[in-house]
């Protein structure tokens, strides 16, 4: 039960972390770019003002994607807060990533249409590399949940580095940042005018990007996986992969899906064989 | 509710979100829009982002005369913005026709075809006047949810 | 699960009264599965007429239906019939093979087909080897033998395969009036359907290996005959490689069955089991017929490089794509392969196995993602899931077995749903092509949303399927053998599946004014009740899982490995390696779609607005599109990326059938 209350305070925190975080992320981008940057509390201005504006949708079953995506993210985090099952909690964020295709392309738009495909090619290529990533730390801690996690005695990434990588290239995708923020860039005005979220405008819009801080910070908790053994560890560790993104977002520029495909597929894959190897005969 | 409600007012009048229409602009305005963006400007300081549909924006930024072929579209643009919402016209050519006026085929400035909050004259607009325009159609908006006063002043020059 | 000792002992059934009448109901119950719908089939072959058949069909699939669940409700048992009508029935199937195989000939040699001839004759001269030479008949072999796998299957092919030959009645009209026939063939049509759900029951309660074999010939035929029935040049080549192909599984299965007879003694499944259980006993004397029964398994269900028949199967009428892909044929495959999993396990042909299986995973993952036809899609979707189970065999760990076992039962009914779908669609809109179902919710809202939901339940939580592969992945993350090559494969394949099936579901929901409904759709009643049934079905099943798993998984798995797979407690799924609460999330999922659908209808007409074409959009006699150039309307085209140049079959087929040979070859020659 005390773990259930816990979980459901950590539900309620994570909207705020993710939101801010996005905050920090693109304070921190614009001092990269010698700008001054937008406030912190930026990203809840801007999701507030969405819920605020009148609803606009081509049709109903885009109302229906953007609330089980949401529903779905923050399921996810749920179960790992209750230091669930891995595998399981990927298998339900997947539900909201599916949906929000799935609205994406109900709509006749040729945006959503392709930022769907995209969004379909993305998910194809962070989702083996998350599994491995899980049966890696299924293989270092005997059991895919969390709790086993905890109980190692040394952190993750002395054994799995290679893993971690792995997810890093799952995170930069899931984050939507370049090289591989091919599905619904937003600075790809023209061409792409966000993709799979073309379509989905105004409160809707904002559930969506709720729901993506809900995946953000899933994704980053599965990062502190990796140094679990000490606060300051864990910390250190996410910062020094989120600004490793920041970075790698500001020096890249996008690329096209199969270059990702190849990319991602092909070095993560290596890395994780590597390194699931390394594991299996330790 | 009372409180999301200030809640939602408040980001309503911090993160507009504009959408750049070039309604047959000769570019010259379009440039300098596009100089906002730019690090000695950066709008991001107060919210704004670029957007490209006008369907996540708050504000219409017009560019350029409008004529017979784009009235549709810029009227069909702004339809397709959720409310509330707020038209900017930019350059001469945006707050009545400019330079075009007289030419056969041009209808006028944006004010003919939709409502128009605040005037952005200039030839072209200055990217300072742009992000002052943005600035007071914030205002325009707060007054028309009863949060303010109308500002005295809608054509920035 | 009560058991019943169905050997015919005449003192004690004497003995007792209960235990006499037991038997008398085993009696019936198995006859109503396995020869019942023989002389059902026989009914309908010779009463002509629609009415006549409009009733028989029903009836029997009914009794065939009702007989499974009585075999379900008594639980395991062993049964030997010695005779019937007074003939010995090893006598009886003995010339009955030979005649089937004599048919076989008759049928290559009509077709002037070399290769067929070859493969029957080959066993031809193997059974007579085994029959007159090799076998002792002075051993008796248990004829019949139930356990929860054989009724889960049983439950299977009785219900589900019921379904859809009832589904049937109103397809196969409608279908032959498109064809404007002068002579109605439904009869031979429902005659082969009947006669496979028989021969498909048999095949999985026989444990008398011959007696299998037998049954599975006639699988074979039926399976020649129904996709050739519609006669064209395509069904007839379609047909005749299916036929061949499993030819050669047969032919594997007679020669597995020369080496058992040899090597052990005995055709008896269970004796064959439990001797394979003494240490030392796994040697290649054990593990040669055991490939070759692999090898058997893996034609009938169709893994690379024998992907190509079932494939070919589509050009057959939509019912016997959803009998072949959901309850019969392939999963006779996979029940071969996971019933001898035991005697294989802990070995390197149980690796080779899970190798193998989890190959055929994602390469045919990855070929379905390069399709556009939707029984396409189905069909190398079927094959990925039987290349998934056979994994799960070959991992052979007591929650691989039990995943595998959930595959079964839950592809099936998702399977045979998404066949019956397409169908339909195809009926109504004259194409099996995803793209031309691109808003088909406008044109068929009860079907799209049906077929969403299929394949919902194929591929997200908290559904069976999801459940079942939940256990693979985390089955196969514990193999003691290859492990790192078979998840990544399981991996990259599941992602894969995700792919595939989300950009179908998206393209059928299309649009339509928020708040207004399409107009609603007519469908013949067989066609609409199967669908609803198996809709029903696929969802309230997997809301049961946790029962289904106690109540058949979990004793099916207890025969094959003594730790217990998962303890569910609660409608939780538990064991070492995992947690899967179904229930709650159930719960929590079911509220939050409760919700999402409720804020769905909310949204009324006045937020309706066209998608965002740059401010051109346009609508045109109900079609959306843009104002073009010279003022002309163009209506939106989209398509799906379907990567033929990464994924198209021509690209990868090859390939994929070269590895597939050498993985084969692999798997006999190891155990050498
Ligand atoms: S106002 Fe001047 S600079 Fe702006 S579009 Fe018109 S002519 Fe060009």
């Amino acid at each position: 039960m005390l773990t259930f209350i816990a979980a459901l305070i950590g539900l309620a925190l994570t909207p705020v972390v993710g939101g801010l975080l996005a905050g920090v992320d693109r304070r921190v981008t614009a001092r990269l770019q010698s700008r001054f940057g937008p406030p912190i509390l930026q990203p809840f201005y801007d999701v507030l003002k969405l819920l605020g504006k009148a609803p606009m949708v081509v049709n109903s079953w885009q109302v229906m994607s953007a609330y089980i995506y949401v529903m779905s993210s923050a399921l996810a985090v749920l179960l790992f807060f209750m230091q669930g099952d891995l595998l399981l909690l990927f298998f339900v964020m997947t539900i909201g990533a599916v949906f929000q295709v799935v609205g994406a392309l109900s709509v006749p738009s040729p945006y959503a249409q392709v930022g769907a495909q995209r969004e379909l090619l993305q998910m194809l290529a962070y989702e083996p590399l998350i599994i491995v990533v899980f049966v890696g730390i299924s293989m270092a801690t005997g059991s895919f949940k969390i709790a086993d996690v905890y109980a190692m005695e040394k952190p993750l990434l002395l054994s799995m580095p290679f893993l971690f990588i792995a997810l890093g290239y799952a995170l930069t995708i899931k984050l939507r940042k370049s090289p591989f923020d091919i599905s619904a860039c937003h600075h790809a005005h023209q061409e792409l005018v966000r993709g799979v979220l073309t379509e989905y405008s105004g409160p809707h819009l904002a559930l969506l990007e709720i729901g993506h801080w809900f995946d953000v910070v899933l994704i980053l908790g599965l990062c502190s996986l990796f140094w679990h053994t000490s606060i300051v560890g864990m910390v250190a560790l996410l910062v020094v992969t989120y600004a490793a993104e920041i970075l790698i977002d500001n020096i890249c520029a996008r690329m096209t899906w199969p270059w990702m495909l190849k990319n991602v597929l092909g070095v993560g894959l290596v890395l994780s064989v590597f390194n699931l190897l390394w594991l299996y005969v330790s | 509710m009372g409180l999301l409600e200030n809640w939602i007012n408040k980001g309503r009048l911090k993160s507009p979100w504009v959408v750049h229409f070039d309604c047959g602009s000769c570019n010259g305005c379009d440039i300098e829009v596009l100089a906002c963006l730019t690090p000695v400007f950066d709008v991001e300081r107060f919210g704004i982002i670029n957007v490209g549909n006008p369907k996540h924006a708050d504000v219409l930024l017009v560019t350029g005369t409008v004529n017979h072929r784009n009235k549709k579209v810029l009227k069909n643009i702004y339809d397709q913005m959720p409310d509330p919402k707020a038209v900017i016209a930019i350059g001469a050519c945006g707050t009545s026709g400019g330079v075009f006026r007289e030419c056969y085929n041009v209808v006028g400035g944006v004010d003919q075809v939709i409502p128009v909050d605040v005037y952005v004259p200039g030839c072209p607009a200055k990217p300072d006047a742009i992000i002052d325009g943005v600035v007071t159609a914030l205002d325009v908006v707060k007054a028309k949810l009863g949060l303010g006063e109308m500002p005295k002043v809608t054509v920035i020059d | 699960m009560q058991s019943v000792s169905g050997d015919v002992h005449p003192e004690v059934s004497r003995l007792s009264f209960v235990l006499c009448y037991e038997v008398r109901m085993l009696d019936t119950l198995v006859f109503g599965s396995v020869v019942f719908p023989l002389l059902a089939a026989l009914a309908v072959y010779f009463v002509r007429g629609d009415a006549a058949r409009n009733i028989i069909v029903p009836v029997s699939v009914a009794i065939t239906a009702a007989a499974a669940l009585g075999l379900a409700g008594l639980g395991s048992f062993s049964y030997s019939p010695q005779a019937i009508l007074g003939i010995s029935l090893n006598g009886l199937i003995t010339v009955l093979d030979f005649a089937l195989l004599g048919f076989i000939f008759l049928i290559a040699l009509r077709m002037g087909n070399l290769l067929i001839m070859g493969l029957t004759v080959l066993q031809v001269l193997g059974m007579v080897y085994l029959d007159f030479f090799l076998m002792d008949h002075g051993t008796q072999v248990t004829g019949f033998y139930a356990d929860s796998l054989s009724l889960t299957m049983v439950l299977i092919i009785s219900i589900v395969g019921g379904l859809i030959c009832f589904y049937g009645l109103g397809y196969m009209k409608e279908h032959e009036e498109h064809l404007h026939l002068a002579k109605s063939r439904q009869p031979r049509f429902f005659f082969f359907m009947l006669l496979f759900l028989g021969a498909m029951n048999g095949l999985v309660l026989a444990n008398n290996l011959s007696w299998m074999y037998f049954f599975w010939e006639v699988t074979t035929l039926c399976s020649f005959m129904l996709i050739g029935h519609d006669g064209t040049d395509e069904a007839k080549t379609n047909a005749t490689r299916a036929l061949w192909m499993n030819m050669a599984g047969g032919v594997a299965f007679v020669a597995a069955l020369m080496f058992l007879q040899k090597s052990m003694g005995t055709l008896s499944v269970q004796d064959i089991l439990a001797k394979s259980a003494a240490p030392g006993m796994k040697t290649a004397a054990l593990l040669l017929p055991m490939a070759f029964l692999c090898f058997a398994g893996f034609t009938k269900a169709a893994q690379v490089p024998f992907q190509s028949w079932l494939c070919g199967a589509m050009v057959a009428p939509t019912p016997v794509s959803a009998l072949l892909h959901s309850s019969t044929m392939v999963k006779a495959g996979v029940y071969l392969v996971i019933r001898m999993a035991p005697a294989y396990q802990g070995t390197m042909l149980s690796a080779a196995v899970a190798i193998f299986g989890a190959f055929t995973f994602i390469a045919t993952s990855a070929l379905a993602v390069g399709q556009s036809n939707g029984k396409k899609v189905l069909a190398y979707s079927t094959i990925a899931n039987l290349g998934l189970i056979i994994a799960c065999a070959g991992i052979n760990t007591s929650a691989a077995i039990a995943a595998a076992v959930m595959l079964i039962i839950f592809h099936a009914i998702s399977k045979g749903l998404l066949f019956l779908c397409v169908g339909a669609i195809e009926q109504k809109i004259g194409s099996r092509d995803i793209e031309a179902m691109r808003g088909l919710f406008k044109v068929m809202p009860r079907t799209a949303v049906i077929t969403v939901i299929g394949i919902v339940t194929m591929m997200l939580p908290p559904f069976g399927m999801l459940l079942a592969k939940w256990m693979a992945l985390e089955s196969a993350a514990t193999a003691t053998a290859a492990m790192p090559p078979l998840v990544i494969m399981l991996a990259l394949g599941s992602a894969l599946t995700v792919l595939f099936w989300a950009r179908w579901a998206g393209v059928m929901l299309g649009s339509t004014v928020p708040g207004e409904n399409p107009p609603s759709e007519h469908q013949p009643f067989t066609v609409r009740l199967p669908l609803l049934l198996l809709a029903g079905g696929a969802v309230g099943l997997s809301l049961l899982s946790p029962f289904v798993y106690s109540m058949l998984v979990a004793p099916a798995t207890a025969l094959y490995a003594k730790a217990t797979a998962y303890t569910v407690s609660m409608g939780v799924f538990e064991n070492n390696a995992g947690v899967f609460a179904v229930y709650p999330l159930f719960l929590l999922l079911g509220v939050g779609f409760v919700y999402a659908l409720r804020a769905a209808k909310k949204v009324g007409p006045e937020a309706a607005s066209l998608p965002y074409m740059g401010g051109s959009q346009k609508v045109v006699d109900g079609k959306i599109g843009f104002n073009g150039p010279m003022n002309g309307f163009v209506e939106t085209a989209a398509g799906n990326y379907y990567m033929e140049s990464l994924f198209g079959e021509s690209k990868l087929s090859k390939s994929i059938n070269v590895i597939a040979i050498v993985l084969l070859a692999v798997m006999l020659g190891g155990v050498l």
